[in-house]
């Protein structure tokens, strides 16, 4: 009887061992970063290592945004985050819908293309794009930051998926209802992809805050800097004072931990079922 | 639209036969375009455009500081791109990073997708904060790691100092930093994995567990036996998109060791930018792009068909 029960128990606190420990490497920087961003630079440092701030300094958080205009770049990310993210979501609910349910010459060539488009990673193409956006005068401005990023061939990839796998029959009611194309699309079909839009709009956002490479160069002025820009400056005008470096790495993880938290189920299904 | 059978809708429909078919088709199809113009516009100025002066100024000798070119030059920047030894030791970087932190990343996340398959008190907990680092800015996430790797101080060396280890230096010395940076995008991609391998085992039918256990086959038995052979296509998935993805490797590397010491962390990317934007050799840059275009859309073909052969066992 103890032996079946040991039997039993046994894989389940294995289980649990192993994920605790996996917690710790996976999660624990995490709270070592929060930790650390509340203790002198020297406690940060310490030898043996404190585990809580001797004295909790909150205070390092003000030192932060006196080294850097942190704030100005905060602004600066959640303008541009908003606005790629709106942008990518409009365009690409619009496109996704014609591909999926309007009829029109030349439709199959321009989805082929897409798709072709899809092979080509950002990473191929950012120096002739660069040198395009100098010659608009575009690099450190907020469109130049903006407008690039709009395009989402992933996302009209997945509202076109979205309107494919949705029953025809309301659309086919209201158009004989005699409401137009315009509408159709305006006050029946946009507000059923709502649950679509939400989670294209999370990845969408998540991807627009982390997005170091395009911003990093296109902008080389502070008045335009970013985010994740604004840390990788601060890293080099102040890279021994690790408090306030976590200080700056908190703040930047902060509102995507906050949006991951809040919407964790839509982002997994995101990502598991569209974006393979 | 074929069948109306409803009495209002064919009332409403009366003064609208008069039009003919076509205007509505019309209508859409103007529709159609108007919704497809945003994207279609933007993706041509913004991607299409910059794409075909890439493969063009692979053949010049653009310089992307002045935007100045003079001149075809043939082959010569794909000649330079490959015999310059400072590229293969990009190319040699990124096949050290493909070789770990692909199977790495795979391994850990099929491990922990399993120990997370069933439902048991605190699964939602373990699985957020494994999956944590995966949507973290890597900006952020790689300060941390230089934190804790920083040689005076650091946690990990202060670890090491318990069992007599010295001092090491992680990012500045060889090889130590490919090593910080593969645990650091291994640590990284290990969520985006769980993820994905957790929605494949979803898809193995339990009966399947139900009757090797009748059999008297314990959970690592079956994990090899069923779970593992039948997420094969989530496998080929994962390890082709992480191929492509290290084609994409800069951020961390820019971060943690700025490509150094001696280029020895250096990826193609962080190359080919390096070419263009330090070194105004915007047509090695280009060539260097075209290589990597090509590159992808193989492993993108051989990834399609992957998906392609997935799907079909999924649905059977």
């Amino acid at each position: 009887m103890a032996r079946t029960s040991l039997r039993r128990a046994l894989p389940h606190a294995l289980r649990h061992l192993i994920l605790i420990l996996a917690s710790v490497l996976f999660f624990g920087p995490f709270v070592w970063m929060v930790l650390a961003s509340l203790k002198s630079s020297q406690e940060a440092l310490s030898f043996p290592p404190t585990f809580l701030p001797q004295e909790w300094r909150f205070d390092n958080y003000v030192s932060l945004f006196e080294a850097v205009p942190f704030g100005l770049y905060y602004g600066n990310s959640i303008f541009v985050t908003v606005a790629a993210t709106i942008g990518q979501v409009v365009t690409s609910l619009a496109a996704g819908y014609a591909f999926s349910r309007l009829h029109f010459r030349g439709r199959n060539v321009l989805f082929v293309v897409l798709l072709a488009a899809l092979l080509v990673p950002f990473e191929v193409v950012f120096t002739p794009l660069m040198s395009l956006l100098a010659s608009l005068g575009w690099l450190n401005t907020y469109q130049g930051l903006i407008i690039p990023n709009i395009p989402s061939i992933l996302g009209v990839f997945l509202f076109r998926q979205f309107f494919e796998g949705f029953p025809g029959e309301i659309e086919d009611a209201s158009r004989i209802d005699g409401a137009g194309v315009w509408r159709r699309f305006r006050s029946v079909m946009a507000p059923m992809a709502a649950p679509m839009i939400g989670s294209f709009s999370i990845l969408a956002f998540v991807y627009n805050w982390n997005n170091f490479f395009f911003q990093f160069l296109a902008v080389n002025r502070t008045e335009f800097f970013t985010i994740p820009i604004g840390l990788s400056q601060l890293q080099s005008t102040h890279g021994t004072s690790f408090n306030l470096l976590m200080a700056g790495s908190t703040l930047a993880i902060l509102p995507v931990f906050v949006v991951f938290l809040l919407f964790q189920r839509q982002i997994v299904t995101a990502m598991s079922g569209g974006l393979r | 639209m074929i069948d109306t059978p409803a009495a209002p809708a064919a009332r409403r429909s009366t003064p609208r036969r008069a039009e003919p078919v076509n205007q509505h088709r019309r209508a859409e199809g103007r529709a159609g375009y108007v919704l497809v113009a945003p994207t279609a516009v933007l993706l041509s100025v913004f991607y299409l455009w910059p794409l075909a002066q890439t493969v063009v100024f692979s053949f010049t000798d653009w310089n992307p500081g002045t935007g100045l070119v003079t001149g075809s030059v043939g082959f010569a920047n794909f000649t330079h791109v490959l015999t310059d030894p400072e590229f293969g030791r990009a190319v040699a970087n990124t096949l050290v990073y493909v070789v770990t932190v692909v199977p790495c990343s795979m391994a850990l996340g099929l491990v922990f997708a399993a120990l997370l398959a069933t439902p048991f008190r605190g699964r939602a907990l373990y699985r957020t904060m494994i999956f944590t680092p995966y949507i973290a800015p890597v900006v952020g996430s790689a300060l941390i790691f230089s934190f804790l790797l920083t040689p005076l101080g650091g946690l990990v060396n202060q670890a090491l100092g318990l069992f007599g280890v010295r001092p090491i230096a992680f990012l500045t010395t060889e090889p130590w930093a490919m090593v910080a940076v593969v645990l650091f995008s291994t640590w990284q991609l290990v969520g985006y994995t769980m993820i994905i391998y957790s929605a494949a085992l979803t898809n193995v039918p339990q009966s399947y567990h139900e009757a090797a256990k009748l059999d008297g086959a314990g959970p690592i038995r079956r994990f090899f036996t069923i779970s593992l052979p039948l997420v094969a296509p989530t496998s080929g998935f994962l390890a082709i998109t992480g191929v492509i993805g290290s084609l994409q490797v800069f951020t961390q590397v820019y971060v943690l060791t700025g490509g150094g010491p001696l280029g020895s962390t250096e990826t193609v990317l962080y190359w080919i930018y390096k070419q263009g934007f330090v070194l105004f050799d915007g047509g090695s840059a280009s060539a260097g792009a075209v290589l990597l275009l090509i590159f992808g859309i193989v492993a993108s073909i051989v990834q399609l068909t992957v998906i392609s052969r997935r799907d079909s066992v999924e649905l059977s």
